[in-house]
Parts: C-alpha cells; sequence; structure tokens
C-alpha cells in the first residue's frame, strides 16, 4: 500500500463518525486533566488505559493520541496560572508565562499557549505525515555518545537560565546534578544516596520536584508577602484579544521551534522537555531583547509552547514506527497499544495502516478541536486567579498533593514534596534560580547514563565522542554556545573601555 | 457509548479506592478457624506491583476478567497498580497485608532477582506461592548483518574476548536481561566476569542494535518479532526448552538444539501474603487451574504469546527455590549479590 492511499485510509478512520467522536472524546479528557496542577499525560493515558479494554482497537488508539497531545496541550494552564507545571515538557511556558499572568495578562498569556500549541501541533502533524516512513533512521542515528553531546548543548543553557549571579546559577544546577544520581543505577545495578530506603530506589520524580520548587515555594512565598499590592492586582485578568503585533511575534518563534520541536521529539529519550528548554534559549539567544525574557515576554512562551507540543507529536514516530517508547509517557502509551493486542513497530504501517495513519490524521482534527475547545473556555479557565488567594493557594497545594500521590500511591513522596517546597522557598528568599536546577536534573541523568553507556562500549576510549559524526557537530555547537556570551560580554566590555 | 460510561465510573472508582484505599484491608482478618472450604466474602484485591500496561499489568487484569466473565470467582476482583523499585514497593505493601486471603499478587522472575541484588526488602520466601499461571521465554537478538549465524559463533568470539562484544537491557545489571544472557554463557563457558553490559532504560535495546552502539539485545521474545519480521534484527535463539509455535516464532531455534544445555522461563504467576491460610490458598489454586483450563484464557495466552505454564502451590515452592539457587550462583559469580 503506497503513502498516498495509507493517507486516504487514515482520513477515513478519522472523518468517520465514531473518529471524529472518539477524536473529540480523547483530546477533551486529555486537556481536562493536563490543565489540573499535578497532573500531566501521564496520569491521564493511565486513568484511560482500563477503558480501552476490549474497544475496538483502531478508535482506542486514536483516543488514546488525542488523550496524549490532549494532555501537553491544556498542560500549559498550570504553569501559567499559577507556577505549578504537571509535566516537564511545560516547565518553560512557566518563566514567561507566570509572569505575564501576574501581570494582569493571564488571558492574553493562555491564549498565546493556546495559539502556539496549536501551531506546533499542526506543523509537526505535517511534518509527520509527509515524512513519516523515512523518520524512523532519524530516530535510531542517535548512539550514546550523540545523546550526551546532545545533554551537553542542552546545560550550556544554565548561563542564560540564571538572572543576576552566575555563581548562584551554578551553585543551583550542582545540586540539581546530584538530585539526579539518586536511586538504583542502571549501569552498575547499585543503589546510590538512598540511605537504605526502598521509596528511593527509583529515584525523585520529576514531577515532585517541579511542584516542589516552582508550585509549593511560590505559595510560600506568596504567603509572605500577601501584604504587597503587585499581587493582588493579578487579579485582573486582562484582555483576550492578541494585537496584530503580537501575532507577529508568535509566528516567527512559533514556526521555527515546531520545527526543532518536532526533531527533537524524534529523539527516543530527548522529547518534549529538552526541546521547550532548548527552543526557549534559542529565542532568547535570537531576541533583540534578551532582557524581557523571564519577565512575561511573548516569545518566551511561545517557543517552549509551539515547541513541547511539536515534539509530541514527534515521540510518535519511534512508538510508531520502531515500536520504542522514548519516554515515560510514551512507555504508557506503548502499553495501550500492547493492551489492546497491536505491536508498534516497522510492521505497523503495512499490516495496520488505518491504525497508523488514522492515528496521524485524527491528530489534524484533534489540533482544530483543541483549540476550538481551549480558545472559549479561557476568560473561565483564567477566572481561577480571582478566587480569594488563601482559598487558591489552598487548592495549589491539594492539587500539588494529588498530583505527586497519583504517581507511585506513596505517602513518602508527599513528605519529599513538602521537603523540596521548603528547599525551592529557600532558594527564592535566597536568589538562587530553581530553573538551572530543574534543567540540570533532566538533563543530568541521561547525560551521565549515555556518557558511561558510550565509555563501556568503546572500553573506556574517549575518542568515541568525536569520531561520531552527530556528536562532533553537536560538540562543536556547546562550545560555541558556551563561548558566545562570554565573547559577547567580552566585547562590550573593551568597548566600555 | 454504554460500555465506555461503566469504564470511565470503574476507573473513577478505582481512583478512589487507590486513594483511600491503602491501610483499611489490614483490618480485615476473616477467622481462620474453619480450613476447609474457604469461600471469599468480600472483594478481592489483585495486585501488579508496576505500572498500567506492563506484562504483570496485563497478565494480572487478563486473569481478573477470566475468572469473572467465566464465572469461575463470584466475588469481585480489582485490579491495582503499585509501581516502584522494579516491584519493591508492592511487595511491601503485600508483605504488610498479614495472612489476608484477599490480596493477591502477580510475579516473575524480578521477584527472586530484585532481592537477591538487594533492592527488596521481602524475597519470594516471605510470600506464599498459590500457582504458576503462564510463561514466556527470553530471546538474544542481532543486527540483521551481523558476522554470527548462531549463538555458537557469538560465543566462541565472547570466549576469545568477551569484552569486544557489547550486550545491551533495558534494566540494571544483575537483573532478568542481564542474568538471562549470562545463563547460557556461562554454560558455554564464556568468563562471564569480562562481559560488557549496558542498560538502556530509555532508547531501548533495537536503537541500540539498530545503530551499532550494542551487538546483542537480551530481551523477551515478544518484543522483537516485528523487528525480526521486517528483517533489521535476528534472533540468534530462544531460551525455551522446544521451537515456540507462530509464524515468526517457530523460526528461531532454541539453544538447546545448538547444543548448549540451559533454559531460561520468564515464569509468571499469582501470589499472596506469607501467613495466607491454607484453605485460601487451596481455593485460588483450584480457581486458577480452572481458569487456565478454560478457551478464553486459551484465547488470552495466544493474544499475547504466552505458553501455558501451569503449577501448583507446592511444585510452585520447590520450582521457586531451585531457580533461586542457580541466581544466587551466578550473582555471585557476578560479585552482583547484596552479600
Amino acid at each position: 500500500m503506497g503513502a498516498i492511499e495509507g493517507i486516504l485510509t487514515g482520513f477515513e478512520v478519522a472523518l468517520s463518525l465514531e473518529g471524529i467522536l472518539f477524536v473529540l472524546l480523547g483530546v477533551f479528557v486529555g486537556t481536562f486533566i493536563g490543565m489540573l496542577p499535578g497532573l500531566g499525560p501521564i496520569s491521564a493515558i493511565a486513568i484511560m488505559i482500563p477503558i480501552t479494554y476490549g474497544m475496538n482497537p483502531t478508535l482506542a488508539l486514536v483516543m488514546m493520541a488525542g488523550v496524549y497531545y490532549g494532555a501537553v496541550f491544556g498542560g500549559s494552564t498550570s504553569s501559567i496560572l499559577l507556577n505549578a507545571p504537571g509535566i516537564s515538557g511545560t516547565v518553560a511556558s512557566s518563566f514567561d508565562g507566570y509572569p505575564m499572568a501576574q501581570n494582569g495578562q493571564a488571558g492574553k498569556a493562555l491564549a498565546i499557549a493556546a495559539i502556539s500549541s496549536f501551531i506546533g501541533g499542526t506543523i509537526s502533524v505535517i511534518l509527520l505525515m509527509a515524512f513519516a516512513p523515512m523518520l524512523s533512521s532519524v530516530a535510531i542515528s542517535f548512539g550514546p555518545p550523540a545523546y550526551f553531546a546532545l545533554m551537553l548543548l542542552g546545560l550550556t543553557a544554565i548561563a542564560s537560565l540564571s538572572e543576576g549571579s552566575t555563581v548562584k546559577a551554578l551553585i543551583s544546577a550542582v545540586i540539581g546534578f546530584m538530585v539526579a544520581t539518586i536511586g538504583i543505577d542502571p549501569q552498575t545495578g547499585t543503589a546510590r544516596y538512598t540511605f537504605g530506603s526502598t521509596n528511593l530506589l527509583d529515584g525523585i520524580d520529576f514531577l515532585i520536584i517541579a511542584l516542589g520548587l516552582f508550585a509549593i515555594a511560590e505559595v510560600g512565598y506568596l504567603i509572605i508577602n500577601r501584604h504587597k499590592k503587585s499581587i493582588t492586582d493579578a487579579k485582573q485578568l486582562g484582555s483576550l484579544k492578541l494585537s496584530k503585533q503580537d501575532m507577529k511575534e508568535i509566528a516567527g518563534p512559533s514556526g521555527r521551534q515546531s520545527i526543532l520541536g518536532f526533531v527533537l521529539g524524534i529523539l527516543p529519550g530527548a522529547g518534549a522537555t529538552i526541546a521547550s528548554f532548548i527552543s526557549y534559549i534559542s529565542e532568547k539567544r535570537l531576541s533583540k531583547n534578551p532582557e524581557k525574557f523571564g519577565k512575561g515576554a511573548v516569545k518566551g512562551l511561545a517557543a517552549p509552547e509551539a515547541s513541547n507540543n511539536a515534539a509530541t507529536s514527534g515521540s510518535f514516530v519511534p512508538l510508531l514506527s520502531l515500536g520504542i517508547p522514548g519516554s515515560g509517557t510514551t512507555a504508557v502509551m506503548l502499553g495501550a497499544f500492547l493492551v489492546l493486542g497491536v505491536q508498534p513497530g516497522p510492521m505497523l504501517m503495512g499490516d495496520n495502516p488505518e491504525i497508523f495513519w488514522g492515528i496521524i490524521a485524527s491528530m489534524y482534527i484533534g489540533n482544530v478541536f483543541l483549540l476550538i475547545l481551549n480558545l472559549p473556555l479561557i476568560p473561565y479557565i483564567a477566572r481561577v486567579l480571582t478566587v480569594p488567594r488563601p482559598l487558591l493557594i489552598s487548592l495549589v497545594i491539594v492539587f500539588s498533593l494529588i498530583g505527586v500521590y497519583a504517581i507511585s500511591f506513596s505517602t513518602f513522596d508527599l513528605y519529599l514534596l513538602l521537603a523540596f517546597g521548603v528547599i525551592g522557598f529557600l532558594m527564592r528568599m535566597f536568589a538562587f534560580p530553581a530553573p538551572p536546577f530543574i534543567l540540570a536534573f533532566i538533563l543530568g541523568g541521561m547525560m551521565e547514563q549515555s556518557f558511561r553507556q558510550a565509555m563501556t562500549s568503546s572500553n573506556g576510549d574517549i575518542s568515541i565522542f568525536f569520531t561520531n559524526n552527530i556528536s562532533l557537530v553537536l560538540i562543536i555547537l556547546s562550545v560555541l554556545s558556551f563561548a558566545f556570551p562570554i565573547i559577547k560580554s567580552m566585547r562590550q566590555k573593551k568597548q566600555e573601555a | 457509548m454504554k460500555k465506555l460510561l461503566a469504564g470511565s465510573i470503574f476507573a473513577f472508582m478505582l481512583l478512589v479506592l487507590a486513594a483511600c484505599g491503602g491501610d483499611d484491608q489490614a483490618a480485615d482478618e476473616g477467622d481462620n478457624g474453619e480450613p476447609q472450604d474457604w469461600e471469599p466474602e468480600e472483594s478481592i484485591e489483585l495486585v501488579a506491583p508496576a505500572g498500567a500496561g506492563g506484562g504483570w499489568d496485563t497478565t494480572a487484569r487478563m486473569t481478573a476478567q477470566t475468572l469473572t466473565e467465566e464465572g469461575i470467582i463470584d466475588q469481585d476482583i480489582g485490579v491495582v497498580n503499585q509501581p516502584g523499585a522494579g516491584g519493591a514497593v508492592g511487595w511491601a505493601h503485600i508483605a504488610n497485608q498479614g495472612d489476608s486471603p484477599y490480596d493477591l499478587f502477580v510475579s516473575s522472575s524480578p521477584l527472586l532477582l530484585v532481592p537477591l541484588n538487594g533492592q527488596s526488602d521481602y524475597n519470594y520466601e516471605d510470600f506464599t506461592p498459590i500457582a504458576n499461571v503462564i510463561a514466556d521465554y527470553a530471546s538474544f537478538a542481532v543486527r540483521d548483518d551481523a558476522e554470527w549465524d548462531d549463538l555458537n559463533e557469538l560465543f566462541e568470539d565472547m570466549k576469545e574476548d568477551p569484552s569486544e562484544i557489547t550486550v545491551v537491557g533495558t534494566s540494571a545489571p544483575g537483573s532478568m536481561d542481564h542474568i538471562q544472557f549470562i545463563r547460557f554463557a556461562r554454560e558455554a563457558g564464556v568468563d562471564i566476569s569480562q562481559i560488557s553490559y549496558v542498560s538502556d532504560p530509555d532508547a531501548g535495546g533495537v536503537t541500540q542494535l539498530l545503530n551499532g552502539s550494542a551487538d546483542v539485545f537480551s530481551t523477551g521474545v515478544g518484543q522483537i518479532v516485528e523487528q525480526i519480521r521486517s528483517e533489521d534484527i535476528r534472533a540468534l535463539a530462544v531460551t525455551s526448552e522446544e521451537r515456540l509455535e507462530g509464524e515468526i516464532l517457530s523460526e528461531i531455534p532454541t539453544a538447546k538444539e545448538q547444543g548448549i544445555d540451559e533454559t531460561f522461563v520468564n515464569w509468571r504467576g499469582f501470589f499472596g501474603p506469607g501467613d495466607m491460610d491454607e484453605a485460601a490458598v487451596e481455593y485460588y489454586e483450584e480457581k486458577l487451574k480452572e481458569m487456565s483450563e478454560t478457551e478464553a484464557f486459551a484465547e488470552v495466552r495466544d493474544n499475547y504469546g504466552w505458553d501455558e505454564m501451569f503449577m501448583g502451590s507446592e511444585e510452585y515452592q520447590e520450582f521457586l527455590e531451585q531457580e533461586n539457587e542457580v541466581f544466587e550462583e551466578i550473582l555471585d559469580e557476578l560479585e552482583l549479590s547484596a552479600e
């Protein structure tokens, strides 16, 4: 069966009455669960799996895919309004989204997020449809050395994420690295820094750290500063309408970062988080007014939002065409496939074209639905901020606790959440930035593992990082990215002198 | 639609149950007065000590479904996921249920290996084996254009220099993916302490095989059927006693027929808390046997590529002891055991 014929089959599935209904149901449930602080696509998919037992596999999977990208689409809401990211991919969206909401532009921030998510989703589906059959070779082109180099490139972003003291940003990052080493080391099977507790064997879940450092710490900060006027002003929701100027500002980053996000999403293990961080940094570097980033820049919100949604579509490439789950979320997705008796892999496109192409085709419709569902709801969702502060703060705490409890049903994790809340609060008080911590935590684990995988297979020969083309290019890019700001500031000093 | 609604209600109830359940089962210790003819009087909880969608989860859910739909057990059976630490979190939960006859769980080889690695406070001796139900097997795969045509050629090269060849699996050294390969390499006379093994929990072994980062992928045979079919990779051997059935599976030679006298079964069965009442054990054993013999469950096995492997409680206990001994020896040789 040719690709064109396959695409037609896909649309036949996606445009059938049942197809449309299940896409709608999937994106609705997904976006709703995704909007809740602390709950992301993993919880959304896991909740839906038992429902699919016994369903028609094609429709069930179309729906599950909708749940997945719907949850990513809605995920930015809690980042923007409450600084409480539900998935790692939306942490970067809070950097500019939350300040915007605090400045009385909550409606606008949500609209920007929805539109750039839509652009990211749609561009990436077009790419997915056009190139899906060939993209599987991209997904496997990255060996451990290349992954290590990619993480290295991501790490150079730390300097850009810090406002104020670089030393404090570096300290914050080092602690993030240290926390990433907690748990069983996959390369030796040794338990590290678990102090004999089984609760720490799996390491610390990302969500605990993100909610602790961002949401709970923010709650503490709000309580301490409750009499400041600026905080009560956040009740203004601002206009929803985006000016022409805003649309222009969104267009560039969304377009560029959709492609970047898609490509990074294809790589198993890299995914939406790294994509959103790299997108954020690269927009900041490209921007003429980088000082506006972190204070509510339109581009600083549009870039990670387009990128994380595009990366989500990208992550379907290794999943569908190789049967490889590239992240925790796609691993649960793979589980959903297997439960329905469908084995994703290189033969899926030929054997079950209606599933392969049906999912891809349904994403077009799903993205349109998401936009239609989300835009009119924004005024209502943004009204969350008009809830009296004491109540809102309690709700954030409750949802953070539920979100964390839902990962593992372990009360130990709740104490950890509170502990990271205290750490985050102290970091804020003493002006240690949290983003470098979280970035180092996300990248550190994978970076260490790919470094050691590479060294094991080369028997300890470090040249493996320079003989591989992809890894060499990425290392050169990292060096440039690291050196660029230094050279720039040296020049400035010279001019001033 | 009706089914869907019922399903969502069920999922919601599960969530609520999971959220507020936890400790209250411990209170329901039935009387152990009459050893004969035990019958469940309340709903039964079936724990999968892993997340939704994995092997343990699927086994638990399909078992619960068959037991209910075939009318074998009338009480409600709820499946609960307790992921964490390769099973250790779920095992700890069950170990705290005392002698409750309503808390069962599903497990397989990791129940032996994880404690031996020192990563679980509880091992198989802390639980009551009820019955083993199914089996699946491991396989060792290489890239389609790899130089080795069979397992012996691979092991010959490894005997010369084990460190030249990289073996990849999804889990850490000392866990199933690693040890199943070691069992065969050891039988063939390879110096197992020199084998270079990498674990890739994220991207997975197939990627590493295809991009040349690793040479051999040690995994469950069901995981690679699609890549074998598309001729991207080849399986050098399957670890079962006899060849498996199925269009691709039957073409994979066993290690045994290649002259390596070793087998590896990833058995999967059900357990209860350590002090479970004998009458309850007998009851479940019988019901699971009945289930295993139904056509409905035969279909389930076919769907997921599992083999039938029924063992009653006593036989299971002996089998576990033997398996545990083999694993212990290997881990000692690799210096990976906890003590």
